[in-house]
């Protein structure tokens, strides 16, 4: 009796079941050239980032090392510096308002490219040309064409074309498949209901796509605050964040800058990290819709 | 060669005399035709759908069904053509301002909606009042029998939960016509079958026209007040089901419906009696003779298997039986399948009820099959 009450306990422990299983992965071998390859491509991504958050509060008034104790105050610094918040400012109001803008015109876009017309292809290359112009040549080609339209370069007039007319292609390309992926039988199942055109979109297509959207414009806002070559030719007298940084550093190597540094840093992780977690929500809700369909 | 259109059946629910048709029927298809630029997807397709009928479209893959469906919802327009919904012409008017609503093909359900909301979409867009929208939900759910269901989201339902949420919210607005576009179709056959007796129970209790598109024949004949069956942008027959399945105008509905053994042949003799005899492949088939049948004419014979018996005795006359080779027998539960093979080698099918005789029988035994000429259809083409 017990020797049969105890077989059971021994069959689920087996010996040899303790021993991880070998596994028959493609590429298994190569297991420890792939750890050292990914030690050294994350060294050189995040070493430098951690440097200048080390450097942001090191206790010296040269910029570098070594590290003389630690310190906040070169944050107290940017926050003190009036022509720094009033940079920071001025990023943080153009790339709110370029997302908008370039996020809207994406979606209308996108909308309308599910649907066949004339010259759909040559438009496509249209809108994607800014992606490949080098930046150099962007900002030469702006600067020349406010010159003749006679705009005088400012925030609100120039800068905000520049970047808008960045940021347009990469909001295109980010929301275009979650419009081209959408089913039409909801649409068309909601036009059966009663649904206006605009009914549908704004009860259907939106809800629906709504985390793609959100992405896009966290990623445009993104974009539109790092954007330095294209802004430093039509910026004019108003500043953004890296065109002042740009001014710091060509003037003086200000000790402040490594704390400015982390601080569009971070805002600019922050919004992507925010801007790829709704990515994901999007991509998640496509996938368990297609595994309905089928 | 007769006009495929012209040459279906009367449906027994629509009055015979046209003018008074169109006061009856729910929908009225008059030469309607398709293209898709080079493809035709409908071609010159004329019926009506009488009021509170459950119609079928029976046809195989690409035959045009759905076609037809979306473009009676006011999904597509016609390339030619008119149709009427309760006796108006639906000439562009869109899917919102018609009195049909469809069952999709994958459901369509609104992911980002809960049941209950899914089911009350159609009174929202009709801006029905909260109160009226939260009893007609109730009682849709009720109908489908889905009670505290509400409030669940679209993707925690199975399969046939789904289906049921599709019925409510496509029934909430009570249209006129109920299309279903193979609603069924992704469902396993028991789950299937006991949606197929939801639609039935549906159909009986509303009242309401509906409009069933599948390729499944046996689907058609289970649920259908008629049936059409379609085959390459035509309309083949219209016909009850018992009609289709006993006779088949043509040799595409004979093999569509199935359960029948076909052959192409020739007509050798022509009795004064009105019977007549056609050779297929060194087989010779006595049937009745349709009117206006010549001597040599190429024809296609069709005889069910149950028609096809293996008693002896009624092969007597010529041309009403055989003697052939069973080259298989299978159990089907309530009868016995054989397939048989003649000297010849035609192979014909018979079905048997499951006797003592038919029990008896087993492979490689020689058996004499019989029928009766009425039970064999001469197919014009
Ligand atoms: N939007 C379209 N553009 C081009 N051709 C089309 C379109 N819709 C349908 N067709 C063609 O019209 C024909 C009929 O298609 P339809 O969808 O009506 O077939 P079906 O009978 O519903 O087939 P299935 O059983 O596969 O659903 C097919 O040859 C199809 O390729
Ligand atoms: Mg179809």
């Amino acid at each position: 009796m017990t020797s049969i009450a105890a077989r059971p306990a021994n069959i689920a422990k087996p010996r040899s079941a303790r021993k991880p299983a070998r596994d028959h992965r493609p590429y298994g071998g190569y297991r420890t050239a792939l750890w050292i390859y990914a030690g050294a491509f994350y060294a050189f991504l995040y070493g430098p980032l951690l440097m200048i958050v080390l450097l942001s509060f090191n206790n010296s008034e040269i910029v570098g090392f070594p590290f003389q104790g630690f310190t906040v105050r070169w944050y107290e610094v940017v926050f003190a510096s009036p022509a720094l918040l009033k940079a920071l400012g001025n990023s943080l109001a153009v790339g709110f308002l370029a997302a908008a803008i370039a996020t809207t015109l994406a979606l209308t876009l996108a909308m309308a490219f599910r649907h066949q017309f004339r010259g759909k292809s040559i438009v496509l290359y249209l809108i994607l040309v800014p992606i490949i112009i080098p930046g150099i040549i962007g900002g030469i080609v702006l600067l020349i064409f406010f010159g003749f339209s006679g705009i005088r370069s400012s925030l609100w007039t120039t800068v905000l074309v520049a970047h808008v007319n960045w940021v347009l292609p990469f909001a295109f390309l980010t929301l275009f498949p979650r419009l081209h992926g959408f089913d039409r039988a909801l649409e068309e199942a909601a036009m059966d209901l009663g649904a206006k055109p605009w009914e549908i979109f704004t009860r259907i297509v939106f809800p629906i796509i709504r985390p793609g959207v959100i992405a896009t414009a966290l990623f445009s806002f993104s974009l539109s605050f790092d954007e330095f070559i294209r802004t430093i030719f039509v910026s004019g007298f108003d500043r953004t964040i890296p065109v002042q940084f740009w001014g710091l550093i060509v003037d003086e190597l200000a000790p402040e800058l490594p704390a400015m540094a982390v601080l569009i840093i971070v805002i600019s992780i922050f919004s992507s990290l925010i801007g790829f977690y709704f990515m994901w929500r999007a991509s998640r809700a496509a996938a368990t819709y297609d595994r309905k369909a089928s | 060669m007769t006009d495929p259109v012209s040459d279906v059946s009367t449906p027994p629910t629509v009055a015979p005399a046209p003018e008074m048709a169109t006061g009856n029927a729910a929908v009225e298809i008059r030469d309607v035709s398709k293209w898709f630029g080079e493809v035709t997807a409908l071609d010159n397709v004329s019926f009506e759908i009488g009021r509170g009928e459950f119609f079928s479209l029976l046809g195989p893959s690409g035959c045009g069904k759905t076609t037809l469906l979306r473009m009676i919802g006011g999904f597509e327009t016609p390339s030619e053509g008119q149709i009427l919904i309760d006796g108006v012409d639906t000439a562009g008017a869109p899917p919102y301002a018609r009195s049909t609503n469809m069952i999709f093909q994958h459901l369509a359900l609104f992911p980002h909606m809960s049941v209950h909301d899914n089911v009350a979409f159609g009174l929202k867009m009709k801006r029905i009042e909260d109160n009226i929208v939260e009893q007609k939900v109730h009682q849709a759910l009720e109908l489908v029998r889905l009670e505290g269901y509400g409030g669940r989201k679209i993707d925690q339902l199975s399969g046939g939960q789904k289906q049921r949420v599709a019925m409510a919210r496509a029934l909430i607005n009570d249209p006129s016509v109920l299309l279903l576009d193979e609603p069924l179709g992704a469902l396993d056959l028991q789950l299937r079958l006991q949606m197929q007796d939801e639609l039935r129970r549906l159909h009986k209790s509303l009242g309401n026209t509906f409009i069933f598109v599948t390729h499944d024949q046996g689907e058609a004949m289970a649920m259908s007040d008629r049936i059409a069956v379609m085959d390459q942008g035509h309309i083949l027959q219209i016909g009850t089901p018992e009609d289709i399945y006993e006779a088949p105008r043509t040799r595409f509905v004979a093999d569509f419906v199935g359960h029948t053994n076909v052959f192409d042949g020739r007509v050798s003799q022509i009795d004064d009696n009105g019977e007549c005899l056609v050779v297929c492949g060194g087989l010779t088939f006595r049937c009745i003779a349709p009117t206006g049948l010549a001597v040599e004419q190429p024809v296609s014979i069709a005889v069910r298997f149950e028609d096809v018996t293996l008693d002896g005795t009624l092969g007597s006359a010529d041309g009403t039986g055989c003697s052939a080779t069973v080259t298989e027998k299978m159990y089907l539960g309530g009868m016995f399948r054989f397939e048989t093979r003649t000297a010849e080698g035609v192979a014909l099918t018979s079905d048997v009820t499951n006797s003592d005789a038919a029990r008896l029988v087993a492979e490689g035994d020689t058996v004499n099959l019989a029928w009766r000429p009425t039970n064999v259809s001469v197919l014009l083409e």
